[in-house]
């Protein structure tokens, strides 16, 4: 008698499982939303005041493509790129170091599904329970910054669907970046950097549009950009719908790959903690 | 009839680890991330056992002995640096996903169990995990909770649990996908009595009447006194002896004790008999008690009753085995005292 892996109908249901468990384990801890949103309003309120003192009398601006940037059109973006900013990264990036620092990868490795997987899945939960609160902060949100229509009925179409690709690839960055802590086993100093990063690349602070030419070809090199900056702009009608969404499935399928690769280097490099 | 094939068989199983040098002094910790230097260590060096399906066997070894360096490799989860492993016909590091779904495992240090979450919650994701048939799996929650008595704490989240309560979750986790074989690691470290003799009932309760290969490593050896009719013994990496405990006694504690209780007033006046002399007193001992030790391969214990008997007055007599315990510590004692 010998038993075969999962069929892939049961791997699906393993890992909605995973990611059902992390949903309701982040729940438990629902107290801190309060602050979350408080520092979420701070944020917008003054990303608002500083575009506000910058922007010239006339109202709009010129951005980088030479196309004019209404002053609202700037508020409704950063709005909304900090709120969606604020919704991808909140699972926060603890999840992987803590298992390799206290040992318990050695649980999810005697598992009979992907250990990569497991960890995009429950980290796709605790995004997942973080969605009612999203909507709850959304018009404090709006009131504290300011609000637009989607440019057209195609943009705003196009902006639900480039969603999608922007929470997996949200999701496989931080895997991937969590996973350092397989080589190092301190990481707190390299998720300092990845914030910034992070949240500078991907336009949450300042759009691609108005970075310098040489960082505007940088940001838009790199994949955070894809998780951000890239649904807004195609809300507020300032990119293709199209063009936007190859970008983010193309983005989705090197990140795959490269957590692939990457998870064959680690696991000739686990070392599980403890006795 | 052929004999069936084992169900696992390690041959020439060796780890190293190998970890870089650390280096001391100003900025150490940077120097120490980009040296090329490393230092070494044989986890594992050169085991071979085979266990038959059915088989409840004691893992034994002091700290650091290898122990858990094995079991890992068993479960899939560190790749060996060399030697062959098969686990129910499978290589478990090159197809880990498919051995998982043979194996059980209970890491007594840590657990499997969703922290925040009711104890319901993580038994009923492990169907999942598993890939359970959904009737089945709810049979099976029934049944381990009535066995494991878990009812009055399944609906508690499982930080708020108690370590036997918790240790008894993780052992209905393990066990509810199954598993041919459950690899049980210190499952009872730190249990008071009455949990300890709960968890023994159960593994002893699966061997018996599931036939699950059971594969148990602890340091106490009342568990393996009580569930095990072989042990392996580690240490070094190596193995030291592979075979049942009454063997192990035979050849490191051969000789029996036979405690006499004198009559008040009775003076002790010896035995002469080959192969059987006094033991030393020991602190505790009540006035008027006398300890022989004899070999019962060259004196029989009739014999040695006897002639007490033919010259004293006694009020008890009571023969004691060794105990493994004593055993075992000699043992290490004395690898020690090599090393």
């Amino acid at each position: 008698m010998s038993v075969d892996g999962l069929a892939p109908r049961q791997r699906l249901a393993a890992y909605a499982g995973v990611a059902r468990v992390q949903l309701r384990t982040q729940l438990v801890y629902r107290g801190d939303f309060l602050f979350r949103l408080l520092g979420l309003l701070v944020n917008i309120y003054m990303l608002r005041l500083v575009w506000d003192a910058v922007y010239p009398a006339s109202g709009t601006a010129t951005g980088n493509g030479g196309h004019r940037i209404a002053l609202a059109t700037q508020i409704a973006y950063v709005t909304l790129a900090l709120v969606q900013n604020w919704l991808l990264n909140s699972g926060g990036m603890g999840f992987i170091p803590q298992r390799v620092r206290e040992g318990t990868v050695a649980v999810d490795l005697a598992r009979p599904v992907r250990f990569p997987s497991q960890m995009v899945w429950a980290q796709a939960g605790a995004v997942a329970a973080q969605l009612p609160f999203t909507v709850v902060a959304l018009p404090f949100a709006l009131l504290v910054g300011g609000a637009r229509p989607p440019a057209s009925v195609g943009a705003a179409f196009g902006y639900l669907l480039s969603l999608l690709p922007a929470v997996l690839i949200s999701l496989l960055l931080t895997t991937l970046v969590q996973m350092v802590a397989f080589w190092t086993l301190e990481t707190s100093g390299i998720f300092v950097i990845h914030r910034f990063v992070q949240q500078f690349l991907a336009g949450a602070l300042v759009p691609l549009w108005f970075m310098p030419g040489w960082l505007r070809v940088l940001a838009e090199w790199m994949p955070f950009q894809a998780t951000t900056y890239a649904p807004v702009a195609v809300y507020l009608g300032q990119a293709g719908v199209w063009a936007t969404l190859g970008v983010q499935l193309l983005w989705c399928a090197v990140l795959l790959m490269l957590l692939r690769l990457m998870w064959w280097r680690a696991l000739r490099r686990v070392v599980v903690q403890g006795g | 009839m052929p004999t069936p094939k084992p169900i696992i068989q390690v041959e020439g199983l060796a780890k190293e680890f190998r970890r870089p040098k650390r280096i001391e002094g100003p900025f150490g910790g940077i120097r120490t991330l980009f040296t090329r230097q490393y230092v070494s260590k044989l986890a594992v060096d050169g085991i071979d056992f085979t266990v038959d399906e059915g088989e409840l066997i004691g893992y034994l070894g002091p700290n650091g002995a290898g122990k858990s360096t094995t079991i890992k490799i068993l479960t899939g989860i560190l790749q060996p640096t060399q030697g062959s492993v098969e686990v129910a016909g499978v290589v478990p590091w090159k197809e880990r996903e498919r051995n998982a779904r043979n194996i059980g495992v209970v890491f007594g240090q840590r657990t499997q169990l969703w922290w925040d979450l009711p104890l319901r919650d993580s038994l009923e994701l492990i169907g999942k995990l598993y890939g359970v048939e959904r009737d089945r799996h709810r049979a099976n929650i029934e049944r381990f909770t009535e066995l494991l008595g878990l009812a009055a704490f399944i609906d508690t989240p499982v930080r708020q649990l108690s370590l036997g309560q918790r240790m008894r979750g993780d052992l209905a986790a393990a066990m509810l996908p199954e598993p041919r074989i459950l690899y049980l690691d210190e499952p009872t470290i730190g249990l008071d009595v009455v949990a300890k003799e709960r968890i023994r009932a159960f593994i002893a309760t699966l061997n018996k009447d599931e036939g699950t290969t059971v594969i148990l490593t602890t340091h106490d050896l009342d568990d393996v006194e009580k569930l095990c009719r072989r042990i392996v013994l580690i240490d070094g990496g190596k193995v030291l002896y592979d075979g049942s405990v009454e063997k192990l006694k035979a050849r490191y504690a051969p000789r029996r004790r036979l405690v006499v209780q004198l009559a008040e007033g009775a003076r002790w006046r010896g035995v002469a008999m080959p192969g059987v002399e006094e033991a030393p007193p020991e602190e505790d001992a009540e006035p008027g008690t006398v300890a022989l030790l004899f070999d019962p391969e060259t004196a029989a214990s009739a014999e040695v009753i006897a002639a007490v008997l033919a010259d004293h007055q006694v009020t008890d007599l009571s023969i004691v085995e060794p105990e493994l315990e004593g055993v075992v510590h000699r043992i290490y004692a004395a690898r020690e005292a090599v090393a």
